[in-house]
């Protein structure tokens, strides 16, 4: 029985480094992934000239996962509601896509992003979504930086806390 | 009980020296101390208690009052 029980609190603590670790690792795939969508989005603005919601839902084509996702549900928003400014979908979505692990800094360039979509003529707009891929991009090399230092600390300290917490419990 | 806390002191021993390592190699040496700190409080509380046991034996052993 105790042996049970300090097995289960071991896999309890390595369970939730790795969950931490992965949150880590995450975060600048998906960043990666919103330049990637936000570059074809600038295109479908400039270029193709078609709606915001169709734009949006098309930009997201070959990526899957949470950013997807995110675009969709903002992309849905605004045609089923069409009296949504595009900030106030963006920040629908935002609160809607739960599997996003972005943070506070990403989280306000893509506020500033919305702000400034749908108000302006062409040309602002590739301004500021180039502004905003430029913000990206170094928030992500930063996270990618952070993601190297942390991923396998918090592997090594989650298995670690879950045997001392049973040596101590023992 | 005897060898069982010394085994005990053993293996925080181990495991803080393991976290220290990994929180020095993030980058973290502040919480890495903190971190061998509060493991030597931890022994340090388990050692006091046998410690005391130790002179009240001693005490008792050699009827000093």
């Amino acid at each position: 029985m105790k042996i049970l029980g300090s097995l289960l609190i071991v896999v309890a603590g390595t369970a939730m480094g790795f969950s931490v670790a992965a949150r880590y690792a995450e975060r600048p795939r998906q960043i990666r992934q919103l330049i990637s969508c936000l570059s074809a989005l600038k295109s479908h603005i400039n270029y193709v000239a078609i709606p915001l919601p169709e734009a949006l839902s098309q930009c997201t084509s070959g990526i899957v996962g949470p950013v997807a996702d995110f675009f969709r549900t903002m992309s849905l928003l605004l045609l089923t509601n069409g009296w949504l400014t595009p900030q106030a979908a963006m920040d629908q979505a935002l609160i809607e896509s739960k599997q996003l692990v972005l943070n506070q800094p990403e989280r306000e360039i893509l506020a500033v992003f919305g702000a400034n979509l749908g108000g302006m003529d062409r040309e602002e707009q590739h301004k500021s979504l180039e502004l905003v891929q430029e913000q990206l991009a170094r928030i992500q090399y930063e996270a990618e930086k952070l993601c190297e230092q942390n991923v396998k600390m918090y592997r090594y300290l989650g298995i670690c806390s879950g045997l001392a917490i049973v040596i101590i419990l023992v | 009980m005897g060898i069982d806390v010394l085994f005990k002191i053993a293996g925080v021993g181990i495991l803080i020296s393991v976290f220290h390592t990994a929180l020095k190699q993030a980058g973290k040496e502040d919480m890495a101390h903190l971190c061998t700190l509060a493991g030597f409080a931890l022994v340090l509380l388990w050692v006091v208690q046998l410690l005391g046991r130790l002179f009240t034996t001693v005490q008792d052993v050699f009827k000093l009052f």
